[in-house]
């Protein structure tokens, strides 16, 4: 979800924004993995990331007359469904009185929703990043398996580069001290 | 941040990519058919009732045309024998137009 300056996706916007809604396709396309993949890694339920997924893209196209020319679109669509994740997981947490320790939440997961893991080493893994606090999980597990750089993870959640890395930095001594036996 | 601290998540973000949430293609083409869905224009009631109107105009314009068509070969039948005029004249009888 790199700033990339991409004059084909300057051209798709501004025809969108001329209502030509077939243009949007093309903006759909080039960010839709990314998208499911941000909204999974919030909610880890597949079938909350696909249909926030959709209602992000939804959304920005209602909104897209507020779009700034020249702005990259990827940011901007990673913070609606970022936002549109964040406010599903409030609603749960309400709904659900859900006051659960952080390593039963792991435990609770619907198997269906979780990648195949090869080993027990991924679901070490997994479980170690589920185990911190939100916005480290977060930041952790868009840092380390979305791959995503300190920038993207900064403008995705709205947050400064310098907060990204404090999340990681205290995630980073988390996660050594949980997976010391791994790691040594 | 030490070198080791740098190491540890290198390796640990090798590892971590299995646990990547990988988005088949058939639910991302069915994600981007819903999204296309929502936000196609949507008809207004002047588009229903034109769709609707649209065939019925188009008949009737036919049918009016065809009369149209119709009752002008007929007219010009009928005026070329209306213009057949029969003069009696001393017990003979001259036609015109015959």
């Amino acid at each position: 979800m790199a700033n990339d300056g991409d004059p084909l996706e300057a051209r798709a916007i501004a025809r969108v924004q001329d209502g030509d809604a077939e243009a949007y396709d093309a903006l759909v396309s080039k960010y839709l993995r990314r998208v499911a993949a941000i909204a999974w890694s919030i909610t880890r339920n597949a079938t909350d990331a696909e249909d926030l997924a959709q209602e992000a893209f939804v959304r920005a196209y209602q909104n897209i007359g507020r779009f700034r020319t020249g702005e990259p679109f990827g940011p901007w669509i990673g913070r609606i469904v970022t936002n549109l994740a964040f406010d599903v997981m409030k609603h749960r947490r309400k709904f659900r009185h859900e006051e659960l320790a952080e390593t039963a939440r792991a435990a609770r997961r619907d198997d269906a929703d979780v990648p195949a893991m090869s080993n027990d080493l991924g679901a070490r893994i997994d479980a170690a990043i589920e185990s911190l606090p939100e916005m480290q999980r977060l930041v952790a597990r868009l840092h380390l398996v979305e791959e995503m750089a300190h920038g993207e993870i900064a403008a995705v959640l709205d947050l400064s580069e310098g907060t990204v890395r404090s999340h990681l930095s205290h995630a980073r001594t988390k996660l050594k001290e949980k997976l010391a036996d791994l790691y040594d | 941040m030490t070198d080791d601290d740098d190491k540890f998540f290198e390796r640990l973000r090798g590892d971590a990519a299995s646990l990547r949430h990988r988005v088949d293609d058939a639910t991302l083409a069915r994600i981007h058919a819903r999204i296309r869905e929502r936000i196609a224009p949507k008809p207004t009631v002047a588009d229903v009732l034109a769709s609707w109107f649209r065939p019925l105009a188009a008949g009737l314009t036919a049918l009016a045309l065809a009369a149209a068509i119709g009752l002008t070969v007929n007219v010009s039948e009928g005026s070329f024998d209306e213009e057949q005029v029969e003069i009696v004249m001393g017990g003979d009888t001259y036609r015109v137009g015959d």
